[in-house]
Parts: C-alpha cells; structure tokens; sequence
C-alpha cells in the first residue's frame, strides 16, 4: 500500500504544512505505545488526528460505563460526555481538562510536531484517589441505576491525581515527538529516494530524447547521401556510356580509318572511361546497398564453382604480377542460400585486393571449408536447447603473403573510402569502395568479414556465409 | 515562501549550497548550537554515509514578531558531492535565500567555481537567475593553513555583489553574522515582492534583533551587518511591470 504521504510534494513535507500524525506514524505501532501506556499508568488513553480519527485507544470498558448505559439518563450523560470532550478547545499551552458533573475527569492535550498541532490525546476518565465514594449527582442520576452497584463500580474507576494525568500527558508528548521526528525522518528520506530517481530519470530520458533526435537526424543526412550518391552515379553514366561507345567505334574504325597515333589515345580515352565506368558502378552499388534498394537474388549456390571462377578470372592480373593462385576446398560442401553474381563480386574483390598488395613471387590462396557460428536470435526466442543455437556456414578465406594490415585499422578498411595508406604519394590505386560494398554483400547474406594475419606473413579475409536461410527471429 | 494567512505563519526557506566538505552542516550544527531552545527544533540530518550528507539537513526555527506573525525559517543544506546533482535540484528549489559556503582553501578553488555554476545551472531548471536571488557567499574554514588570503577575499568581494562573509563554522566564528546578512537579504526581498512589512504591521529590524538575540548575538543589527566583507546588502527591486 502506498502511505497517504507519499503523493505529497517536498514543500509539503518539509515546511510543515502538509504533514499529518497518520503520515508520521504507523498506526499499529501507536496502538501497541498507547496500550503500554495504560498497562502502565492505568490511566484510559485515546489518541486523535487534528481531523478527529481515532488511531490509538487504550481504554478497556469501564464497568461503570457499561452500568450507566443500561439507564435512560445515564446514556444521556455518557453521550455528552463524549462529544464535550472530543471537541474541547485547548488553551495555548495546549491543555484542556473536563470536569463531569458525576465526579470524573478528562485531560486532554495537544500533540504538536515543529509547531503545529497535528492531533489530540484524551487521558480519562479518572477519579481523584481521595475519593472513594461516587459523589451525589452519581447517585442520583436515575432511579433505574442501583446504588450498591454504583458504589462497587466506582471502586474499579481509574485513579489519579490531575498532576499526575498532565505529567503523563507532557510525557506521553515529549515521547511522541521523537517518534514523530524519526518518522518524519523516514518518511522525508523514502520520499527523497523516490523523487531523485524520479529526477534522474527524468534528466536520463531528457538526454535519450535529445540523442533520439540527433540520431535521426544523422539517419536523414546519411539517407539523403545515399541518394545523392544514387543521383549523380545514375547521371555520370548516361554520358560516359556514350564516351565509351564513340570511342571504340572510332577505335573500331566505323569513322574511318586512324593512325596508329590517333588509335592509341582513343584507346587511353576508352580505357580510363571503362575505369571510371566501373569506379561509378561500385559506388552506385554501395548507395544501393546502404538504402537497402539492391534485392539480393538468392539460390542453392555451389561455393567450390564460385571460387573456381573467380581464380580463372584473375589468373591473368596474378601472373602479371608474378602471384601464384590456388584454390582449396573441402570435398562434399553444401549448398549456400546466396546469390551467386553478388558473392562473385565479393570474391572477385578480394582477390583482387589481395593481389594488389602481394609482392612479385607471392602467392594467394582462396579456401572454403565447412564450420558454424553462433546464430543471432532475438533474446527471447527462448528454448535455447531445443533450437540449436549454431548455424552451419562455410568459412571463405582469401589469404595472400602481402603486406598485411595493422591491427588497429583492420576495423575500419571496411568503411567507404577508407584507405590504410591514404598519402598521395602511396603505391596502389583504388577508390577504397571495395571492401564496405564487400562487407555489405556479406552482411546482406547474414554473414560476416573479418581479418586476420596470414603465418608468417600477409591477410587473411575470412567470409563466413550461413548454409542455410536463417529461420529464427 | 509560505503565507497561511489563517493562522498567520510565514514558512521562508534558506538553502545552504556549495562544494562537497566546504562546511553546510557544520554552519546548520552552529546555528542550531548557538539557538536558544524554543527557537530552533531538532536538527534533521538525512541519510549520511560517513559523515557526508546524502539528501539534506534540514534546521527549523521559530520565532514570533511583534505583530502576531510566526516567521518559521527551514535552513536546508544540499549533498555537494557533484553525483547528488539531481538531490541539489530538488532541494534547491522554492529556495526564498542561499548561502553559498566556499571553502577558503587555494586547492579548492575551483571546486567552489564548479559548484557556484552548478548552482547557476539549477536555479536556470527552475526558471531562476541568480540575480533574482538573495545570495551570501561565506569562506569558510579560515582557521585552515594555505587559504586565499583576507585582502585578496576583500578585493575580490568589494568588485562583486553579493555580500561575503568569513567564518570558522567549526568553531561557529562567522556563522551566526551570515545568517543574519542572509535573511536580511531574503526578508528585504520578499518585502520588496510581497510588502510583507505593510501587510502584517512588521517590524523587520526589531526581528532581525529578535533573530540575533535568540541566536546569541547580541549586537545591534547594523553592527552585525557589518562583518560582511564586500559586496551589497541593499536588495535590488523587483522592475517595475
């Protein structure tokens, strides 16, 4: 249960205007107090809230009452009783005693927290101990009432001395307030918790707001790139297609026949125009890929024909370059769910890559090899040992003897443009588009690309491809 | 500030800020030492792990002015460590005065700038300027070796406008004359808001004295004032509109 404090704001609790007995102290308790009150003094003791709940009583019937009830006049007189002492007003002290006209009394006073009367303690009905008979007006108060019984009851009443009562009572406060202050105490610092992860929330929330929004903002800006990127590749084509294609009719002689000269420099315009050509189809690739428009046209694809293929196809660069090219593969690989052009191209990348930066007698291999990953699932896909939590992949691996690629870049070769050897003057070409749309194909088959060192020297890509079509999640 | 006007109470809160260990509780424990009894109340210390405060302190004292009106002042202290940023605001706020204690020391110097900005920057969450304010600012711990040294707090503080105060909280040198420069400044601002002297027939000084007195400082209030170091006790008024 939630206490009544709880909804009030710090003001309310701390400058004194909100804070009320039942806030302060557990009922119980109070009840368990007042009763060791009178267990004690004997001295009946009730416990009021300024708005006149009762939350403490320690007052067994009293006989006598019980007596006087059973009479006409006397449940009169208990009745106003009640009521006058319930709604007495206390003096500034915060005293009040009530006199009843049939000899007993009541004390009553104030109980104050930091200033402020927050409830009321009703001490009574006593008798003063030197009497011992019930006074006249007792006696008389009904003809229906026997006096022997009211004698014998007037023996059971409660006595004490007035002072005694208000010692007791002053007492009774002064052990009050500091429950009330250690209840204040608990009650402030319950409510401090709560509203300072309340306010660190808010401050936490405030700050995913703001990082929510310049997340998106990024998002638009790399969309609207990818775009451009799409745009002026498209654009760049439509003229370099009809470069190419004068050139090589000049080449071709359609415009009649060239000198030998003339052939040459259309061959270097043609040549450096396909070279352009290809550096605009990857980057058209790579806006694709990154706006998620390219559709990847998956089949069962056999791994060992596409490195085959892609060996046959660079063999001529490699042995210009004096680099020897083998392929190793596992016997009996399955199938792969992948499309066949697209992995080529990854491939072929590579390959080429690797060739580009494996020195004269060097040598590059291309491998594949059965193996299996952890599949990625949704955390709570659950039955983790019913659904076999590994996939079977094939593990690609190009690796050359070249130069290799420092540790800490091997992360970032990945990135579009990103060049380890970025000076001017450096030896290889390149766009630095070929490995991100490598990594993208893969990412796009489920798979992944990762680097490391070839023994005793050089880089082994390793491209890792599920077999099967993912299922879960 | 609070006004029940039924029962003619004002409740005004002073909130004690400034860096980690530069001396708030140790001025609250003074004030309340120096308190007679029926002024003050018991001395609220909330959730402390070695010694440090977690949520607040929190001091209330009482005292009556002549024309029938209860002033009941709530001192306060914030945590200063830095992590308890979310605390501070919280206790911060609805604050009518602040005390801001420094700690003399050189080394901490750019504590008491961080934690100044700090300040700046909880008051700006709830929409308050520093300026807007009643602020003293109290070096505290001037019995310690390698602090700024007096004329250099002087010059410093003769340029600035808050007053400033030095103190010895511990030895409770300093504590009571801030007090006093504080509420003087806070009264005299929400007098300047609420005309607070006119409403309830007020006498500010006799209470200022009556405050002092009960705090065990006897002086006659200008006296008193004048411990400040530098900077300007006269309230600026709200502007016109």
């Amino acid at each position: 249960m939630i206490p009544p404090a709880a909804t009030k704001t710090f003001d309310e609790l701390t400058l004194g205007h909100g804070v009320s007995l039942e806030d302060l102290i557990d009922r119980d308790a109070l009840g368990e107090m007042v009763k060791s009150f009178y267990d004690l003094f004997g001295v009946p003791l009730r416990i009021f809230s300024e708005e006149g709940r009762l939350l403490g009583d320690a007052a067994d019937q009293i006989p006598l009452y019980t007596y006087l009830n059973t009479a006409k006049n006397g449940r009169a007189l208990m009745h106003e009783v009640v009521s006058r002492v319930k709604n007495i007003a206390l003096g500034d002290d915060g005293f009040a005693s009530y006199q009843c006209t049939t000899g007993e009394s009541y004390r009553v006073a104030a109980i104050s927290y930091d200033g402020k009367r927050i409830g009321r303690m009703i001490l009574g009905p006593f008798v003063p101990p030197n009497q011992a008979e019930p006074p006249a007006a007792l006696l008389n108060l009904d003809s229906a009432l026997e006096a022997p019984r009211l004698h014998e009851l007037w023996q059971t009443m409660p006595h004490a001395e007035d002072d005694a009562v208000v010692k007791l009572a002053r007492h009774l406060g002064r052990t009050l307030d500091l429950l009330l202050f250690s209840g204040h105490r608990a009650l402030l610092t319950s409510n401090m918790h709560l509203a300072s992860v309340r306010e660190s929330f808010r401050e936490l929330e405030d700050k995913n707001e703001k990082l929510q929004t310049a997340f998106d903002r990024l998002k638009e800006l790399d969309r609207l790139k990818s775009n451009f990127l799409a745009t002026v590749s498209h654009e760049l084509r439509t003229p370099l297609t009809s470069i190419i294609g004068y050139s090589e009719m000049l080449v071709e002689g359609l415009a009649g026949d060239l000198t030998a000269e003339q052939r040459d420099f259309v061959q270097t315009i043609r040549d450096k125009g396909e070279q352009l050509l290809q550096l605009i189809k990857g980057l058209l690739d790579l806006s694709k890929l990154e706006s998620g428009t390219m559709s990847l046209r998956k089949t069962q694809t056999d791994a060992l024909s596409i490195l085959r293929d892609v060996a046959q196809t660079m063999t001529p660069t490699a042995r210009k370059k004096d680099v020897e090219i083998a392929v190793e593969v596992e016997n009996g690989l399955p199938l792969i769910w992948a499309d066949t052009e697209r992995l080529r191209q990854v491939f072929l990348n590579l390959t080429e890559n690797a060739i580009k930066f494996t020195p004269a007698n060097g040598r590059v291999t291309l491998s594949a090899k059965l193996t299996s990953v952890e599949a990625a699932r949704p955390e709570d896909a659950g039955g983790l040992v019913i659904m076999s939590a590994r996939r079977t992949a094939i593990e690609f691996r190009v690796a050359d003897t070249g130069i290799g690629i420092p540790e800490d870049e091997r992360a970032r070769v990945f990135d579009a443009f990103y060049q380890v050897d970025s000076s001017s003057t450096r030896e290889q070409g390149g766009t630095g588009l070929g490995l991100s749309i490598v990594r993208r194909l893969v990412d796009g088959h489920d798979g992944n690309v990762r680097i490391t060192d070839n023994q005793p020297k050089g880089t082994v890509f390793v491209v890792t491809i599920p077999v099967k079509r993912a299922t879960i999640g | 500030m609070q006004l029940d006007f039924v029962n003619r109470e004002l409740t005004i809160k002073l909130v004690y800020y400034g860096p980690a260990l530069s001396g708030k509780t140790t001025n609250l424990q003074a004030l309340h030492k120096a308190a007679e009894p029926g002024a003050s109340g018991r001395l609220m210390t909330l959730e402390t792990k070695d010694d440090r405060t977690l949520f607040f302190d929190l001091l209330p004292l009482t005292f009556r002015s002549q024309g029938s009106l209860a002033v009941r002042l709530k001192v306060f202290t914030v945590p200063g460590q830095v992590i308890h940023a979310s605390t501070r605001r919280l206790v911060v706020q609805g604050a009518d005065g602040i005390a801001f204690i420094a700690d003399s020391r050189s080394n901490e110097t750019q504590h008491n700038t961080d934690s100044f900005m700090d300040l700046r920057e909880n008051l700006k969450q709830h929409g308050l300027t520093l300026k807007q304010m009643p602020l003293i600012i109290q070096f505290n711990k001037r019995d310690l070796p390698d602090v700024r040294s007096d004329a250099e707090i002087a010059e410093l503080a003769s340029k600035g406008r808050e007053p400033v105060y030095l103190a010895v909280a511990t030895r409770g040198a300093g504590v009571v004359e801030s007090f006093i420069g504080l509420l003087h400044l806070t009264w005299s601002a929400l007098d300047a808001e609420h005309d607070l002297n006119k409403k309830f027939g007020f006498d500010a000084d006799a209470f200022l004295l009556q405050v002092a007195k009960k705090l065990g400082n006897p002086k006659p209030i200008p006296e008193i004032l004048q411990a400040c170091v530098g900077g300007a006790l006269e309230v600026l008024r709200p502007e016109a509109g």
